[in-house]
């Protein structure tokens, strides 16, 4: 226990800092009498401080405004939605497309086939990324590092290349138009990812950890489960985040392996663009509805996936 | 508690809940599986664009009560479907009993689907439009049955068109009086006329090509492609509808090689145009809370020198060869031809067959069934050539041609080289 305790602060975890030596203390008390920014948006300059807060809140903006704006033309009544030019604020506010787009037939089923398919797809993901990542960064062998280099490349095919061939061979082995087969197809494009990140994070914790927990008694294994999973908890934690948002908004592999009984949202929401027009206020009150999950747990893990970032950029 | 314990807890938590949903995934939430149904099945499942799920809603009810033949609705965005279709059909796995195909794709698909003529009595034949009866007719067989069809009209401001004072200035500019056109002329003038204090009187479309392909049918030729599949596209038809086409850019809202359909609609529906080159549908659609709504009209396409021609936009309903349910499919088709009104009560409001547009034509609300029917009886109408290659030409010769032009492109030269470009595909 007091093991993995000090080794959260070892390997870097930000809160970690209880005891800095007082050389350090005193280096940037003198670097703040300078004006030199040593910490970020809070120290340096006024003058530094407001530009960087203006190019902060300009990062918002543009990553906020295309989120702000699809919510508020949630609320949009049918005219306002195409009105040209096209206006921010609704002029007259209505919840009519939030009955639409949640009374439409398929919508609930499609919910739960999401959180089906993104759940085994990130349990999936981690089971095979944790151990191969583990297995790579620990015996750095040749064929981990062909094999790791190989996984990226896997990123670089487009899926539309293999979608259909997947689609055939999950067909053909009787999973046709269920959510096993999309889950296994989604962890096709969140496993090469999961294994980089998380190797990136067991490259983060010190050897001489694991030597420890053996010297205390712990087989290899143990140790990874006693010590080396609890000190990157963060990063799983992020790479977990990453897999099921790839699963929660993956459009082709849905669109191409789905039909009736495992039809997940994001096809559901496309539907609201037929050939004959758009609903935009349908389309975009289901596409928020679908988002707040993903808002959710991302808040819920918020500490950890912090924790999880900051620990990846620290060598042991 | 610590990190530990947590990852225990986490860990057998999702350990549980995996293996919940690894059993439940042998069902799914959606409902009941989605492959062919097994020989003698009494239900079909229907592949269909979403856009076209409510026009096959009425008649799967009605189906369902005189024949006892039930069908699921697998549901698809339009952009995502050919791909889709692509992928089954190559598979020889199908997880449908019908599909509903776009009119551009039957020649893609007609070695996979099975041939109908057994449903394409003379009595049937003599009430679907004739260019349609033409275009299910593949090497020989009938292979698509026309569940709804569609086409371009004209559009109007009725409001503007039956002002006094709109009438007497209209009459004193141009010497004839202001009413829905019915050539190109009369377009020019009255897209002209309106095109003043903020407001256009049409649109122009570089973003899509079937308007154009309408003119150059209105002037006497056939589109792109003759019967022995050489490529006209550069005779002096095609020269002169596109001459006509973007002498209209003057008249409409500037950035024409970016407009499309929708935002023709939206131009439209906002009151920015006093016209537009429609597909029919739109009448319907237009929403109540539009400054325009109530005070639009409906006439037939124009007409050139060959007379009033439209391209249609038919969907047909087809059986996949590998379909284990043939006969519950072909009866769903049959009941589609049979029950084909019942698509006109649903949101999009269409349908294929003459009677089933024409017991509607008087109802109110329904204004635009008559300009359709004359459109789509047009001596110059005519369905899409029936080449594989369609679509690539669409999108890679067709369209960019049009963006040119509308921006200020020479015809002569551009329909040079696109008739090269075509010429290359189709190798």
């Amino acid at each position: 226990m007091r093991l993995a305790e000090r080794t959260t602060h070892d390997a870097g975890a930000p809160a970690g800092v209880p005891a800095e030596p007082a050389v350090h203390t005193a280096t940037r008390t003198t670097h703040r009498r300078r004006g030199v920014n040593r910490e970020g948006l809070e120290a340096g300059r006024r003058s530094t401080r407001a530009l960087l807060w203006v190019l902060l809140a300009a990062a918002m903006v543009l990553y906020g405004f295309p989120f702000l704006y699809l919510l508020f033309t949630s609320f949009k009544t049918p005219i306002d939605t195409i009105a040209v030019p096209p206006t921010i604020l609704p002029r007259e506010w209505t919840l009519e497309n939030y009955t639409n787009a949640l009374g439409r037939s398929g919508v609930l089923a499609s919910f739960v086939n999401s959180v089906q398919t993104a759940i085994i797809s990130t349990v999936l993901s981690l089971a095979l990324a944790v151990p191969a990542a583990y297995g790579i960064t620990r015996y750095k062998t040749l064929s981990g590092r062909i094999f790791i280099m190989a996984a990226l490349v896997t990123r670089m095919v487009p899926p539309v290349a293999i979608g259909i061939p997947l689609a055939s061979m999950m067909a053909g082995a009787g999973l046709a138009d269920t959510p096993i087969a999309l889950s296994i197809a989604h962890t096709t494009i969140s496993l090469p990812l999961s294994i980089w990140l998380m190797s990136s994070f067991f490259e983060a914790v010190p050897r001489d950890l694991e030597e420890a927990a053996t010297v205390d008694g712990c087989s290899r294994l143990g140790a990874l489960w006693r010590v080396v999973i609890p000190v990157v908890s963060g990063g799983i934690a992020v790479t977990a985040i990453f897999a099921f948002l790839a699963s929660w908004n993956e459009f082709l592999f849905a669109l191409l392996m789905t039909a009736i009984r495992s039809q997940t949202t994001p096809v559901v929401i496309a539907n609201f663009q037929t050939q004959f027009g758009l609903d935009w206020g349908s389309m975009t009150a289901l596409a928020a509805v679908y988002s707040i999950p993903v808002i959710l747990l991302t808040l819920l893990l918020q500490r950890k996936i912090v924790a999880g970032m900051t620990l990846g950029a620290v060598k042991g | 508690m610590s990190s530990r314990t947590t990852i225990s807890r986490i860990t057998a938590i999702g350990g549980l809940s995996t293996a919940v949903l690894l059993a439940a995934t042998a069902c799914g939430a959606g409902g009941p599986a989605a492959t062919s149904g097994s020989a003698g099945s009494s239900t079909v499942n229907v592949l269909v664009e979403a856009g076209g799920h409510a026009e096959l809603t009425g008649v799967a009810e009605q189906c369902k009560k005189e024949t006892g033949v039930s069908a699921n609705f697998v549901e698809l965005p339009y952009d995502g479907m050919f791909n889709r279709l692509s992928s089954e059909f190559s598979s020889g796995n199908v997880s449908f009993d019908v599909a509903a195909l776009d009119s551009v794709w039957l020649p893609s698909f007609k070695d996979a689907v099975q041939p109908i003529d057994e449903v394409f009595t003379d009595e049937v034949k003599k009430d679907i439009f004739p260019a349609l009866v033409k275009e299910a007719n593949v090497d020989g067989h009938f292979i698509g049955m026309p569940a709804w069809t569609n086409a371009e009209i004209i559009l109007y401001r009725k409001d503007l068109f039956e002002d006094a004072k709109n009438k007497a200035d209209f009459q004193a500019k141009y010497g004839y009086e202001l009413a829905a056109p019915t050539t190109w002329k009369q377009y020019q003038d009255i897209s002209e006329f309106f095109t003043k204090d903020g407001m256009f009187g049409t649109d122009v479309k570089g973003g899509v090509e079937t308007e154009w392909l309408a003119h150059v049918l209105q002037a006497g030729s056939p589109m792109v492609l003759d019967e022995n599949n050489k490529v006209v596209i550069d005779n002096a038809a095609h020269k002169e509808a596109l001459d006509f086409y973007t002498s209209l850019v003057k008249d409409a809202p500037s950035g024409a090689a970016q407009v499309d359909w929708a935002a023709a609609q939206n131009l439209f529906n906002q009151g920015k145009t006093a016209m537009t080159r429609f597909w029919a549908h739109a009448y319907r659609q237009i929403p109540k809370d539009s400054p325009v709504a109530g005070k639009v009209g409906a006439a037939p396409m124009i007409a050139g020198s060959a007379g009033v021609g439209a391209v249609p936009g038919p969907w047909y309903l087809t059986v996949p060869k590998a379909t284990k349910n043939t006969e519950a499919a072909k009866k769903f088709v049959k009941c589609a031809y049979d029950y084909n009104d019942k698509g006109i009560e649903s949101n999009l409001g269409l349908a294929s067959r003459i009677s089933a547009f024409e017991k509607y034509q008087d109802k109110a609300g329904y204004e635009s069934f008559k300009p359709l029917i004359e459109t789509l009886k047009g001596t110059a109408t005519a369905t899409r050539p029936a080449t594989e290659k369609w679509q690539q030409i669409v999108d890679t010769v067709l369209v960019p041609m049009l963006q040119k032009a509308v921006a200020g492109g020479d015809s002569a030269t551009l329909l040079a080289d696109a008739k090269k470009q075509i010429e290359d595909l189709l190798k």
